[in-house]
């Protein structure tokens, strides 16, 4: 009971001292949130058009006709550059420019891409090159290609059913083909059947009724093969769109933020806020000399690291719904669970304030465990936004870092709450136990040294 | 001097292989002004913060009067106290830590016994270093202890703040009955505010005696004997 009476008075002495130390305030709390915005707006803002030398190793100039399109490897590069940067380079120019790091890619174009997309009997194959000191750029980019890539694929699979159909239709209908540069009249299907219904009707009349009844089998086989083909169009539509996406523009005025940057925001946020106010305010215990009196069973070391860890838990849950809530009120973003994000949230700050704090038990001077908490803190909080790399997962958790970034956004995107989101709160729960049991132990022998 | 409210028997202070204080006997009794002085690492500090139960000794024991460990007054040299609040604020946090069952009304106490009046809403960090010490010693009062030890209480005083910080430790002493134990590098305000005098040096007791029987000659010439 002394304990929990000292802590609370403790508690409330903190919040007064906050209060009137504007200054501290602002660096404490200011600018950790500043930073997060400013996190959130680079991480969402626009991706960057990587830029990629193109080698055109297909020199002719020919084209391929596609239906209605005609196609040559510069259309292709163009249809590329609405997503890359294209710097067209000789094969030399572009493996120097990739070791110089002026591209992040080589995008090469292979002798005979023309003729192998013309003759439709093997795939043409692009080459794609990329740093393997830019592990992340080069995935970034193998996405955006693939993904331009399999538009084209799909605007020339649109256009072959096209041709295919209008043959189907040149087959049922008849009409006048053009086809390797020679040209025809076709009599078409339907045509057939009416020819074959006269010569039937003209067989009777002679009487030949057997060689009638065989006209009319073909008839029928003819009417068979009309109908299949007409079933033929829809299935082979299906094929050239398996899945079509339908994009629609959202409402204007409204930045939409990209999920990874509002956990980097949230990680840094809270990160920061945690870390230094933690360390902060332990520290100024020690310069304020009152340790030695608080340690005489007024409050021990335990009392003193889990008030400021709750103080430092509850600050950063306060900061990390004040940005929830921008995000909600400036983004098209829905931010929903919003009593999930409770825990979430403060066992982040906890494991960050316990951070902090064995960073103030240590640090000799306010000053001193600021900085400290800033060189180490920032660097980390970085480091856990670095998407599916674990050493950066695994090196940031040390902080509880990685933990929180991954649940910040599952939470933010992921359709149900999966055991991963519980699994990092364990690790939060760890991490923050940790550190509070050493920066007791750290405290405890400053107290009474 | 009536019976011991503090014994201490035998203790002993080391850090590593550093021995900071020597088997240590002493006896204090209510109402006895005691003086603890001797050269710079003498041991003074570490004999202070034992009493005060900021550390423990690493040998030895203190045994309190009545089996009951009475309530230490504890004065260290930097005033501990928190600069961004007011006086008033620190005197009723501190008084809150010591269990006070109203904070308010033991801080407003406090503010008219240590003639804080004046200053009581002002930040300490704002208060003259006099003022500062003055709410210094307060605190420490805050818990109504029997025994106060003050580690070098006038270190960063003038002489008029000195004279003062003494007048007032006099009546507090006579006041309460409680028993003061302050460390000083001065012989003078040792023989002038102390009944009893203790010499340390190289954390081993060198006098133990009535503040009348050692003048300054006598203290040097303990010194250099010592060294």
């Amino acid at each position: 009971m002394r304990a929990l009476r000292a802590g609370r008075l403790l508690f409330a002495k903190d919040l007064r001292v906050l209060g009137r130390s504007r200054g501290l305030l602002a660096v404490l709390i200011g600018y950790p949130i500043v930073i997060a915005i400013l996190l959130a707006i680079a991480l969402s803002g626009g991706d960057r058009r990587p830029s990629i030398a193109f080698v055109n190793l297909d020199a002719g100039a020919r084209t391929v006709q596609v239906g209605e399109e005609r196609l040559s490897v510069d259309d292709y590069a163009k249809r590329l550059e609405d997503d890359v940067d294209l710097v067209r380079l000789t094969p030399q120019q572009a493996d120097e420019a990739l070791a110089d790091g002026r591209v992040s890619a080589v995008l090469t174009v292979p002798e005979g891409f023309i003729t192998d997309l013309q003759s439709g009997l093997k795939p043409p194959v692009l080459q794609l090159a990329t740093n393997p000191r830019s592990p992340i750029e080069a995935q970034a980019i193998e996405r955006n290609l693939e993904s331009a890539v399999f538009r084209l694929n799909q605007a020339l699979a649109t256009a072959y059913v096209t041709q295919v159909l209008n043959l189907v239709d040149l087959i049922q209908k008849g009409g006048t083909v053009g086809i390797f540069g020679r040209s025809g009249t076709l009599l078409g299907l339907e045509e057939s059947s009416r020819n074959l219904l006269q010569v039937q009707r003209a067989l009777i009349a002679d009487g030949k009724p057997a060689l009638a009844k065989k006209v009319a089998g073909l008839r029928d086989y003819i009417t068979g093969v009309g109908g299949n083909l007409e079933l033929a169009k829809p299935a082979a539509q299906a094929i050239a769109s398996p899945i079509r996406l339908e994009v629609r523009e959202g409402a204007p005025g409204r930045e939409p933020l990209s999920a990874l940057g509002i956990a980097g925001a949230l990680v840094v946020g809270i990160g920061l806020v945690g870390v230094l106010l933690a360390a902060a305010l332990l520290s100024a215990e020690r310069e304020d000399h009152v340790l030695s009196r608080l340690g005489r069973g007024l409050a021990g070391p335990g009392t003193i690291i889990w008030q400021k860890a709750v103080l430092a838990a509850v600050a950063c849950t306060v900061v990390g719904y004040v940005l929830l809530g921008i995000v909600a009120l400036t983004t098209s973003i829905t931010i929903g669970r919003w009593l999930l994000w409770l825990p979430a949230l403060l066992l982040a700050g906890l494991a960050s304030g316990a951070f902090g704090l064995l960073i103030g038990a240590l640090a000799r001077e306010t000053r001193t465990a600021l900085l400290a908490g800033l060189m180490l803190a920032l660097p980390l909080a970085v480091i856990a936004l670095i998407p599916g790399n674990d050493i950066a997962y695994w090196a940031s958790a040390f902080a509880g870092f990685g933990p929180a970034a991954r649940i910040f956004q599952g939470l933010l995107v992921d359709p149900d709450v999966t055991s991963s989101t519980y699994v990092g709160m364990g690790i939060l729960a760890v991490v923050a136990l940790v550190y509070i049991v050493a920066a007791r132990v750290a405290l405890g022998r400053r107290m009474h040294a | 001097m009536g019976a011991p409210l503090l014994t201490a028997r035998g203790i002993t202070r080391t850090y590593g292989s550093f021995e900071a204080l020597a088997p240590l006997d002493l006896a204090i009794a209510r109402g006895e002004r005691i003086a603890l002085t001797g050269p710079n690492g003498a041991g003074k500090t570490t004999l202070l913060t034992i009493l005060a139960g900021v550390q423990a000794p690493s040998g030895g024991a203190l045994e309190w009067a009545d089996g009951a460990s009475p309530k230490v007054g504890w004065v260290p040299q930097s005033p501990a106290l928190y600069p961004r609040l007011t006086t008033r604020e620190n005197l009723r946090l501190f008084a809150g830590l010591e269990g006070a069952t109203d904070p308010a009304a033991t801080a407003d106490a406090l503010i008219a016994r240590a003639d804080l009046g004046d200053f009581a809403d002002r930040r300490a960090g704002a208060l003259s270093t006099g003022t500062m010490q003055r709410l210094n010693l307060a605190i420490a009062l805050a818990g109504s202890p029997s025994l106060l030890l003050l580690d070098e209480p006038t270190g960063t005083l003038s002489p008029d703040q000195r004279v003062r910080l003494w007048g007032w430790m006099a009546d507090l002493v006579r006041a309460d009955d409680m028993a003061l134990l302050f460390s000083t590098q001065s012989m003078d305000e040792a023989a002038r505010n102390a009944d009893r005098v203790l010499v340390l040096a190289q954390g081993r007791v060198l006098h133990d005696g009535p503040a009348a029987d050692l003048d300054e000659a006598a203290f040097m010439a303990l010194l250099e004997s010592a060294a």
